[in-house]
């Protein structure tokens, strides 16, 4: 317990940022749902401290408050002290973590996830015939799984085969005048393979050549939040080593979540940084292709920002879709995360699930057909719940828009 | 200590999600957001409805347990740290806005309404709730109440008790207790909702308050002035209200605040500036134009050097000068001491050059900035509170601060209450017989002293 502490210790240069003003309750979606300080992140850090500090004796009993974050980050993006929120809540599971362990499903699963994504890869075809025979179709693709704890979600079918296998190696472009690295991340690879098929061809059409990972490697960040960071220096390692060697100047990624694993956090942890700028594919159309697309919706369209879409960027993205996507765009009032946080969506359903639905009810009562997002995990949790409420909206990327009209007007 | 039965009584009334009683959770409210040490309550309960605070009441004073009341926990002054442990009782759940009437300009709201969520309602119907402390955006309403929030529209709108109209409680006895009302004019009985303002959750719960709305300004005009001299830059606040204009805004940053502010944010300030002002006027466009000239020539005639805000986007550029006062300061190190010195408004220029004397004399890192135009300052230490020797001396400054501004005709504070922060201070200000007075009103309705005791030091 005393390494415990004294490592917790080590915490305290970061802890002692926090000036205690609650500026957090305002940004955190847990709070707004919980109204209790243990939830935001001015609690969490007091009582980090108050372990160190020698207030708390029972310093596992904090894991529970420290698991209940969805690490949207939008304590830090908004903390006007500047506190690190995320490398601290990081740390502090991890060293929890040394004495209450994860349980050995839990494990397992990390290892599968983290350690082999061949056979998570082997396993995705049966996923898909299972969710045929073991789900309700709900809508279109969507589906409702029969039995446990899954029999509450509105879930995307699984890719029959991953993106990655289907797509994996160098897409050149003709006339090609750079390359690029495209981490598709697990997300996008399982459940949203349209996304990867619409970079490659975007890309590929304004003379951008694609490399495509053939094994796609987890970023590493259902580890950290779990706690277990030594698992997650593995993966970025290991994906920066593989990045790193190819040679070009960017890696194009569309999963805002796991470009902040793998080219923010990542390197904090690691101490290893990417040699290449990581930018998610709609910026890169904006800042670096420099190019307009003139899609025409004849539905009411609205925007959910990702909580991990860098901040700088976050208003870009609104303008961004303003300048592509002609029609009747709805700002919405709940600006709010979507409440999914990956595992923390697996761990507490009920309450991830809860933050979604405030949004779904207005994009219900403004019979917004179409959210535009560009993160798979905000795209899962929105479906689910834009289902439960009985909206007929659809979650889309705005990538697959630009390639249909690229493609439609080749003919 | 609570034993088990005492907590299940508890738990009958709210049920067991609503009391906490568990370390790791009662920690989360042994602090706000005064820099002291932490104090654990006993137990935390989070009431749905009034109802439930009646029971709460009569259990505590059964089993003598001293109750604080809390809102969002944003207090400067320690208000709501439990020092005598006991009940936290919670009013984050009793947040709905019960009524806004556009005819007649009031809003009846709950205790734990978000002051940012009834100013944003009230500007939905064409109406205006003026108070806007720093922390809009977090605290309640009932906390804006308990310690008289102010903000930076306090020198042409007041504070949160120019709004107040009613307000309804319990006392400690549980009787439900009604003050004040909707009317405009009101003079039936004691003036309960003047008793309550600033008191700290010390003469009873408060639940739901009427609160004043007016119209809202249809026309605005900001600018920022910069100045070679911080006295110029007091005096130009001095002549501008004596010359009859009152600017809704009247806010002042010194050297070390604007040259913070810059290197966080890289807006363009002058870091050779001395201070800086920000000025605004609202109202009709004709009066605001009329005054806007008037105040230019008085800034220049001191020697300020005017950017004035045309469009909408300038203007938000010149407030997050202000804005970030605060934040950029506590980058700086890791304890922020934010003071709240107050003077009348003629002698702000004797306490900036009293703040910036202790300063040296104590070798501390502060810096200055707040609502020049009614008189109430911020002079912001930069500590760290591991550091014990600094920490005297910081302890000596802030005698020395409040002790001028008293000096100077001021109070200890403008808008962050006394809690436990300044207690030590009142007899200062208000003398032994006030002290005494405060006294025997607290005891006639709290003779147990359960109500926040130790606050005022009451």
């Amino acid at each position: 317990m005393d390494e415990l502490i004294k490592e917790l210790k080590e915490l305290e240069e970061l802890v002692l940022q926090c000036m205690k003003c609650g500026t957090c309750q305002a940004h955190c979606p847990l709070y707004q749902k919980d109204l209790l300080e243990s939830t935001v992140a001015r609690g969490k850090i007091s009582l980090i401290e108050s372990v160190y500090e020698g207030r708390l004796e029972n310093a596992t009993k904090i894991l529970k408050h420290l698991d209940y974050c969805i690490l949207c980050g939008r304590c830090k993006e908004n903390c006007p002290s500047g506190v690190k929120t995320d490398e601290i809540f990081l740390k502090a599971k991890a060293v929890l973590r040394k004495i209450e362990k994860l349980p050995s499903w839990g494990k397992a699963i990390l290892k599968i996830v983290m350690e082999k994504p061949e056979l998570l890869a082997k396993i995705a075809p049966l996923m898909h015939i299972g969710m045929k025979f073991g789900a309700k179709r709900v809508k279109n693709d969507i589906f409702k799984p029969i039995l446990g704890s899954f029999s509450k979600r509105n879930v995307k079918q699984i890719a029959k085969k991953p993106f990655s296998k289907t797509h994996g190696g160098f897409h050149k472009a003709q006339n090609e005048k750079m390359e690029v690295y495209f981490y598709p991340g697990c997300a996008a690879n399982f459940i949203f393979p349209e996304w990867g098929e619409g970079i490659i061809s975007v890309l590929n059409h304004f003379g951008v050549s694609v490399y495509v990972p053939e094994v796609n490697k987890c970023c590493g960040i259902p580890a950290a939040t779990l706690g277990e960071l030594e698992t997650y220096k593995k993966m970025v390692n290991e994906n920066l080593d593989d990045i790193n060697k190819r040679d070009c100047e960017y890696v194009i990624t569309c999963c805002p979540t796991c470009q902040y694993a793998l080219s923010e956090m990542g390197p904090k942890v690691t101490e290893k940084s990417p040699n290449k700028h990581f930018y998610d594919i709609l910026m890169f159309l904006d800042e670096v292709l420099n190019v307009k697309f003139d899609v025409n919706l004849d539905e009411k369209f609205s925007l959910h920002t990702p909580c991990h879409y860098l901040s700088p960027k976050k208003a870009n993205l609104k303008k961004h879709l303003e300048e592509n996507i002609q029609g009747d765009f709805v700002v919405l009032e709940n600006q709010s995360c979507c409440g999914f946080g990956g595992t923390f969506n697996m761990k507490k359903y009920d309450d991830s699930k809860a933050v979604g639905m405030s949004k779904a009810e207005e994009v219900k009562s403004k019979n917004v057909k179409k959210i535009f997002t560009p993160c798979p995990g905000c795209a899962m949790q929105l479906t689910d719940a834009i289902v439960e409420v009985g909206s007929q909206a659809t979650v889309e990327h705005p990538i697959v828009y630009y390639a249909k009209e690229l493609k439609n007007n080749a003919f | 200590m609570l034993n088990n039965a005492l907590i299940k009584k508890f738990e009958s009334i709210l049920g067991k999600n609503n009391c906490f009683t568990e370390p790791e959770d009662t920690m989360c409210y042994s602090y706000d957001a005064f820099s002291a040490e932490p104090v654990q309550p006993d137990i935390v309960v989070k009431p749905q409805n009034e109802e439930q605070i009646k029971y709460i009441i009569n259990i505590c004073k059964d089993e003598n347990i001293p109750i604080v009341t809390r809102g969002a926990g944003t207090n400067l002054s320690g208000g709501t740290v439990p020092v005598k442990k006991g009940c936290v009782l919670l009013t984050t759940c009793l947040n709905k806005i019960l009524e806004i009437n556009e005819n007649d300009m009031y809003a009846v709201v709950e205790a734990g309404v978000v002051t940012a969520n009834l100013a944003n309602a009230a500007i939905k119907k064409g109406l205006f709730y003026p108070p806007d402390p720093g922390s809009v955006n977090i605290s309640t309403i009932g906390g804006n109440v308990a310690e008289n929030a102010g903000g930076l529209r306090g020198l042409k709108y007041g504070v949160t008790k120019d709004y107040l109209m009613g307000v309804d409680f319990y006392d400690m006895d549980g009787n439900y207790v009604k003050g004040g009302g909707k009317t405009v004019k009101l003079v039936t009985g004691l003036n309960l909702p003047g008793l309550m303002i600033s008191s700290e959750g010390l003469l009873g719960i408060m639940t739901k308050f009427v609160l004043k709305l007016i119209p809202k300004p249809k026309f605005s005009k900001s600018m920022l002035v910069i100045y070679d001299d911080v006295i110029k830059a007091c005096e130009t606040v001095s002549e501008i209200i004596a010359a009859k204009i009152l600017p809704a805004t009247l806010e002042l940053l010194d050297s070390f605040t604007i040259k913070t502010v810059e290197e966080a944010t890289k807006i363009g300030l002058p870091t050779n500036a001395d201070a800086l002002l920000l000025i605004e006027l609202d109202g009709h466009e004709a009066q605001v134009l009329e005054d806007f000239e008037a105040v230019k020539d008085i800034c220049i005639k001191l020697g300020g050097n005017i950017k004035v805000a045309e469009t909408a986007q300038e203007r938000d550029k010149l407030w997050e000068a202000r804005r970030k006062a605060l934040s950029s300061l506590a980058r700086l190190k890791p304890t922020l001491i934010l003071e709240d010195a107050t003077v009348v408004r003629s002698k702000i220029p004797e306490m900036m050059k009293a703040i910036n004397d202790i300063k040296n004399k104590y070798n501390l890192v502060i810096g200055t900035f707040g609502h020049a135009g009614d008189g109430n300052l911020h002079p912001t230490i930069l500590t760290d509170k591991r550091d014990k020797e600094e920490m005297v001396r910081v302890e000596k400054a802030i005698d020395e601060i409040f002790a001028k501004a008293l000096e100077l005709d001021g109070t200890l504070s403008g808008e962050h209450g006394v809690g436990f922060a300044k207690a030590k201070y009142l007899e200062m200000e208000v003398g032994s017989g006030t002290i005494e007075y405060m006294k025997k009103l607290k005891k006639g309705v709290d003779p147990q002293n359960l109500l926040n005791p130790h606050k005022m030091g009451l």
